[in-house]
């Protein structure tokens, strides 16, 4: 895809705690978030932006959806630090998550990495990165110094 | 004159630990509690079998080992009825949504008495596993639950939120749990009813930063019935009663987050919710006696407080720590304990509430009694309030 936005990449060791599933569709997104690419869908018909991606335009229900590069940037609209976590996840907890604002407009949430030397507080700019355990890519967040984008 | 909705009549077993453990000798089965808490509000109510037409089942957890509970209750009943016999589900609406639908069964003139009741037993599966539940419940199962993201987990996002906007502070959440566990210790159907100080509420461990233990709602079984009845026959019948004056629902169109960013401690479901139910009722917020909100976290409660217009936007947590929403202040919220005290039986949560307003309304509250109250509001919810349930309740004495 021409103008795809890398993401870096951090190696993890062990496995997802919850795998996510992938379907013929989503697998696209999942197959290409291993390889650092950074994307979501966008309607061919309304033009607007989606994420997670859909087969479906949640907007105008069109069909006609494509693949399209996300922005790498944006800021934490709210955050949180998980200490009571599922069983699944108990051996991680206490973990952050967070929602961030991209700055192409798209809301999403997703865990919170690489916080130890940032407070954490709604504004703070944060960059997307993948997670890459064992078994397969998560999306991920972490603070980023304002004068220092990448 | 179009037909009203009465409330007539109600029963419930105190919140607390009800479910046994696998392992145990004696077990405690849901439907002989649920059949006692028939008989109980169809006595209080004043009605006869024969007149239920009508029920709305809550659905049970997965760990009710008898399934189809409700046809199975009818049985155990020997309850014949030609209106409608259906559970319902909406997560945490499930309880707003039983009582919604059973006001349906009147007035579609399908039944003059309707019953809305259920039971939630979960109090023996550890909150770990019960987790691995309910993290699938809010939020894309694959896109956020693979996150670690949890339920109360939103609500701690509002808080951190609401703080930032705002500059509420950790103590001004936490006085709407000291203040709640007063009214809890004046409940009897409460779970936890022994008084708390704000010193000790800030200093709980953390459970999903900025809310500690007594911020977020503990985990406990319980089951509840409501009669509702026909205005007709509730005026027949020559009790006080409380009926229907005003319902609003909306559904945002989110679950839990919109991709497309909007401010979400508005809590516009359940504002245009309120507004809907006001504007049948023919009143406002300044009308109301009090308010049962369905507020799993302290946080939410001042967030809907400030959606259904009884606190100012930012002011919520300034006026639950100012003493504005406990008894005897300007509007008594959450008289019975809410969700933090009284109790969170997720399913059933709602029926509570319910109960509370019935309590009042009648002017059957005891030392919790709003004097006067003469309208109350009760409202459920979905996802991080992505859909609100809102009913107005008049006393009728």
């Amino acid at each position: 895809m021409s103008n795809a936005t890398q993401l870096a990449i951090v190696p993890v060791a062990g496995t997802l705690s919850y795998p996510p599933r992938q379907s013929a569709f989503t697998q696209a997104f999942w197959s290409g978030l291993r390889e650092g690419r950074w994307q979501t869908t966008c309607c061919e018909d309304c033009s607007k932006l989606t994420f997670p991606p859909k087969p479906v335009c949640p907007h105008c229900w069109s069909t006609r959806v494509a693949w399209r590069p996300l922005g790498s940037f944006g800021t934490l609209y709210s955050w949180t630090r998980i200490h009571a976590a599922p069983s699944v996840f108990a051996s991680e907890a206490p973990y952050a998550v967070g929602i961030v604002d991209l700055a192409d407009g798209v809301r999403l949430a997703c865990r919170l990495t690489g916080t130890e030397s940032f407070v954490l507080a709604p504004g703070l700019p944060v960059e997307m990165l993948v997670l890459l355990y064992e078994d397969g890519p998560l999306f991920a967040a972490r603070p980023v110094r304002d004068d220092t984008p990448s | 004159m179009s037909r009203r909705v009465a409330l007539i009549g109600t029963s419930a077993i105190p919140i607390g630990r009800h479910q046994t453990a696998d392992n145990e000798a004696l077990q405690v089965l849901e439907h002989e509690i649920m059949t006692r808490l028939v008989s109980e509000a169809v006595r209080d109510a004043g009605v006869n079998k024969e007149d239920i037409q009508s029920l709305v089942f809550t659905l049970p957890r997965p760990y009710t080992r008898q399934k189809y509970f409700h046809t199975f209750l009818m049985g155990q009943l020997r309850l014949a009825c030609r209106g409608s016999v259906m559970e319902v589900m909406g997560n945490g609406m499930t309880a707003a949504l039983a009582f919604d639908k059973a006001c349906d069964e009147i007035l579609l003139g399908r039944a003059e008495v309707a019953l809305a009741l259920g039971i939630n037993m979960e109090s023996a599966v550890s909150a770990a596993e019960h987790m691995m539940s309910s993290m699938r419940t809010t939020g894309d199962v694959d896109f956020h639950t693979s996150a670690g993201f949890t339920p109360i987990a939103w609500y701690a996002m509002d808080a951190t939120r609401y703080m930032h906007e705002h500059g509420a502070t950790r103590e001004q959440l936490g006085a709407v749990a000291v203040k709640n566990r007063y009214h809890a210790s004046l409940n009897p159907l409460a779970q936890y009813r022994k008084l708390i100080t704000l010193e000790e509420v800030v200093s709980q461990r953390p459970i999903v930063e900025p809310l500690g233990l007594y911020d977020v709602p503990p985990r406990g079984d319980g089951a509840a019935c409501l009669v509702l009845a026909s205005e007709e026959v509730a005026g027949s019948i020559g009790r006080p009663y409380a009926v229907v004056r005003g319902r609003g629902f909306c559904h945002d169109g989110s679950h839990q987050i919109s991709d497309v960013p909007n401010d979400m401690i508005a809590f516009t479901s359940a504002q245009q919710a309120a507004r809907a139910a006001y504007g049948q009722a023919g009143i406002t917020a300044a009308d109301l006696d009090l308010a049962e909100l369905y507020a799993p976290c302290t946080i939410v409660e001042v967030l809907v407080s400030e959606a259904i217009g009884i606190c100012a936007r930012g002011q919520g947590a300034r006026a639950a720590f100012e003493g504005e929403t406990r008894l005897g202040g300007r509007i008594p919220v959450s008289t019975s304990g809410g969700l933090t005290s009284r109790g969170h039986p997720a399913y059933v949560t709602s029926l509570y509430n319910y109960v509370e307003l019935a309590d009042q309304l009648r002017g059957r509250a005891g030392e919790r009694q709003v004097k006067g109250a003469r309208l109350g509001l009760a409202t459920g919810e979905l996802g991080n309030y992505n859909a609100a349930l809102i009913h107005v309740l008049e006393a009728m004495p």
